[in-house]
């Protein structure tokens, strides 16, 4: 199941709760007294603020190994260079140095990634703040980074299956980034012509 | 006027009727404005159902920049003229900063429509460096000069009157007092109301964002007017991703404030600044500036440990809030002989979209979770629970008591059900459609969606019927709680 589908999942049970416990104090005001029990109400309080603080620390500590941020002392198996420009990004295994390489990487062929490959994407942009989003051919975000001037984000991804794999723009950069966008192409293990032809279902 | 409702103020009686006129003019400001710029996020909607044929994309940028922060700018003006009216039962703020601030938000206003709705500025209401220059061809100059004269304007205007207020509270409190600390070693006296504070807390934080925007401001100027000199793109979205996350979570709070003060009123208990939430708001302060790290997760150019400290203190800051001030409105709440009265729903239910907002933002400011859901509808889902469904509903049920403690007139139960139906269904809605695309991995801000994300034309175009009802409501609000203004002002 996709991480988003279990974060909301787990938001729409937190919200249940949520709304019963508004609905029933307030339905609760029908049969009011003048004061209520002070030692129940804090004791109340207290083991609320322990099983917050538990939630919070099993989540910290459950999800902190899975920063998307690359170790350093772990080399990735293939590196693509990615630069993004309004409105459009350059891919490609070689570095993209100046905007001749970006546009001629916009036109070229997408760039193959065999499936099971550890893949670094080297992001950068050539003006604004971008974002660079990879999507599966369901359309789910696996995941992002930001592509800014004067830096290089570098995003770790390792596909599990082949297709094509849309990259969208995810921060806002200019009237045309809703159509910003490129493709990478995930291919069977040991790559040719027939692995690319499978990457190829649309 | 309702002579019995204003017994409590500090201010001598000439100066409290110019306050009420002064706070009966913020709140009319507000309650208009809610309606006009809702309509912007309904055109937005309509757009992205593609039922608006004919305009170009360049508007739909436009209008999200004004829809933005037109919100932003209302309910924080909004927020801030509530608690100088309530404050004024203990201190005296000056009337003139806050007419000064008056004029300062409407010349800002102005020269926000001009930017973009009259020159297509269209950066979202961030404007992320350096997209301010790269208009593509579409804003001129002129449009980024109204929209960064419009940003130094409000940000002036807007730190004078924080300026004042806490300067207002210094006069008759002592910092280390208004603070609470006194009460944090175990002592009593004096007593300090919790809504004196938690603006002392929020305004702290809130001038250290204004300064922040003062700077970027001013970078960005040096950028536009000095040959060869180019600022640094990380260094620049810290300090303007610190401002903006502290002017909108600071509205936040002072709407909470709000709800502390006026709350027990209906309630017929009193809320107290007891320890325990002298320690929360202490901490507020704190974690608050920390947690504005998690916009940044998705620079991955940021040090580590700033990632880290982000999420430690998003989460972290859930626990004064959830802990002290819902747990403690619950309580406060809990079989009391509550008054119940559309001001007093609004204020209790505005606690609820804040939890709810809340418990989206914490699973959001999850670094890992943050990787699938940054820049996708879950962050103006949850954004808008706390702001739609918290904040704004304190702030109209503090203006709506407002009317009805100067007017006195009676409630209809009709039109109260009526706003409060219209507002849930409707609001509730509209934020389930940005959740459940949200969670379908549909980007936000995108005026078209291609095929592949086809989904999002699809939701947009149910949310547009609950968007309807949500502006329908706030017509009827108005009408509801402006003739009670306009009987407050003609007695």
């Amino acid at each position: 199941m996709a991480p988003q589908v279990v974060a909301f999942r787990l938001f729409l049970v937190v919200t249940a709760v949520i709304v019963a416990v508004f609905l029933w104090v307030a339905w609760s005001t029908r049969q009011s007294v003048p004061t209520i029990d002070l030692h129940k109400a804090y004791a109340l309080r207290r083991r609320f603020f322990y099983a917050l603080g538990t939630i919070l620390l099993f989540g910290m500590v459950l999800t902190f190994p899975h920063m998307p941020y690359p170790p350093g002392d772990h080399p990735p198996e293939r590196i693509v260079f990615v630069v993004a420009k309004q409105f459009a990004f350059g891919i490609s295994d070689r570095p993209l140095l100046n905007d001749q390489d970006w546009e001629a990487a916009t036109y070229a062929e997408p760039v193959q990634i065999p499936v099971g490959q550890l893949v670094e994407f080297r992001v950068t942009s050539f003006d604004v703040n971008h974002g660079f989003a990879v999507f599966n051919p369901e359309g789910e975000l696996l995941g992002q980074t930001q592509a800014m001037p004067g830096y290089v984000n570098r995003l770790r991804m390792r596909f599990d299956r082949p297709g094509r794999y849309d990259i969208f723009c995810l921060e806002l950069c200019g009237m045309g980034h809703h159509r910003m966008r490129g493709v990478i192409l995930v291919v069977p293990a040991g790559g040719g012509p027939q692995a690319a032809a499978a990457a190829q279902p649309r | 006027m309702n002579a019995a409702a204003m017994t409590s103020f500090a201010l001598p009686e000439e100066q409290r009727k110019k306050l009420v006129r002064l706070t009966l003019l913020w709140m009319t400001t507000m309650m208009v404005l809610f309606p006009l710029l809702a309509s912007l996020g309904y055109f937005m909607r309509l757009y992205q159902a593609q039922w608006i044929n004919g305009i170009r994309p360049e508007w739909f940028y436009a209008v999200l920049t004004l829809h933005g922060l037109g919100m932003v700018g209302t309910w924080f003006v909004g927020a801030m003229a509530a608690v100088s009216y309530l404050l004024a039962r203990y201190v005296q703020p000056s009337l003139f900063v806050s007419r000064l601030a008056f004029v300062g938000t409407v010349a800002g206003v102005g020269l926000l429509i001009a930017a973009t709705l009259g020159g297509l500025f269209g950066t979202g209401w961030y404007f992320l460096y350096p997209l301010p220059f790269y208009s593509q061809g579409v804003w001129p100059g002129w449009a980024t000069g109204c929209f960064f004269g419009s940003l130094a304007v409000l940000g002036v205007a807007w730190l004078l009157w924080s300026v004042d207020l806490l300067a207002a509270i210094a006069r008759r409190y002592r910092l280390s007092h208004a603070l609470a600390w006194h009460v944090l070693r175990g002592e009593s006296e004096p007593s300090i109301p919790p809504l004196v504070l938690i603006v002392t807390v929020s305004l702290i934080a809130l001038v250290s964002g204004l300064v922040a925007g003062v700077i970027v401001l001013a970078l960005f100027g040096a950028e536009w007017l000095v040959r060869g000199f180019a600022n640094d793109a990380l260094l620049m979205k810290n300090l303007i991703f610190f401002f903006g996350h502290i002017v909108v979570n600071i509205t936040m709070y002072l709407g909470v404030a709000v709800v502390y003060e006026a709350l027990p009123q209906f309630a017929g208990r009193p809320w107290k600044t007891s320890r325990v939430v002298a320690v929360a708001w202490n901490a507020v302060l704190l974690l608050v500036i920390l947690a504005y790290f998690h916009h940044l997760y998705m620079d991955f150019a940021q040090p580590l440990a700033l990632q880290q400290v982000g999420q430690i203190s998003s989460y972290l800051i859930s626990v004064p809030a959830a802990v002290v001030s819902i747990f403690g409105g619950l309580a406060l709440i809990y079989r009391a002989p509550m008054r119940w009265t559309l001001a007093s729903a609004l204020l209790f239910f505005g606690l609820m979209g804040w939890a709810i907002g809340g418990a989206a933002a914490v699973i959001d400011s999850t670094v890992a979770v943050n990787f699938r859901f940054h820049n996708t509808l879950w962050v103006p889902a949850h954004f808008h629970s706390y702001y739609l469904m918290g904040v704004v509903l304190m702030l109209l049920g503090f203006a709506h008591n407002l009317g009805v403690e100067l007017a006195g007139r009676a409630e209809s139960a009709l039109v109260r059900g009526g706003i409060l139906g219209l507002l849930f269904i409707g609001g509730y809605g509209s934020l389930w459609m940005f959740y459940w695309a949200g969670a379908h991995s549909i980007p936000r801000r995108y005026a078209i969606y291609p095929n592949e994300l086809s989904r999002g034309t699809h939701d947009a175009a149910i949310a547009v019927i609950f968007i309807s009802l949500v502006l329908l409501a706030a017509l009827v609000y108005l009408w509801d709680t402006g003739r009670r203004y306009l009987q407050a002002l003609r007695t």
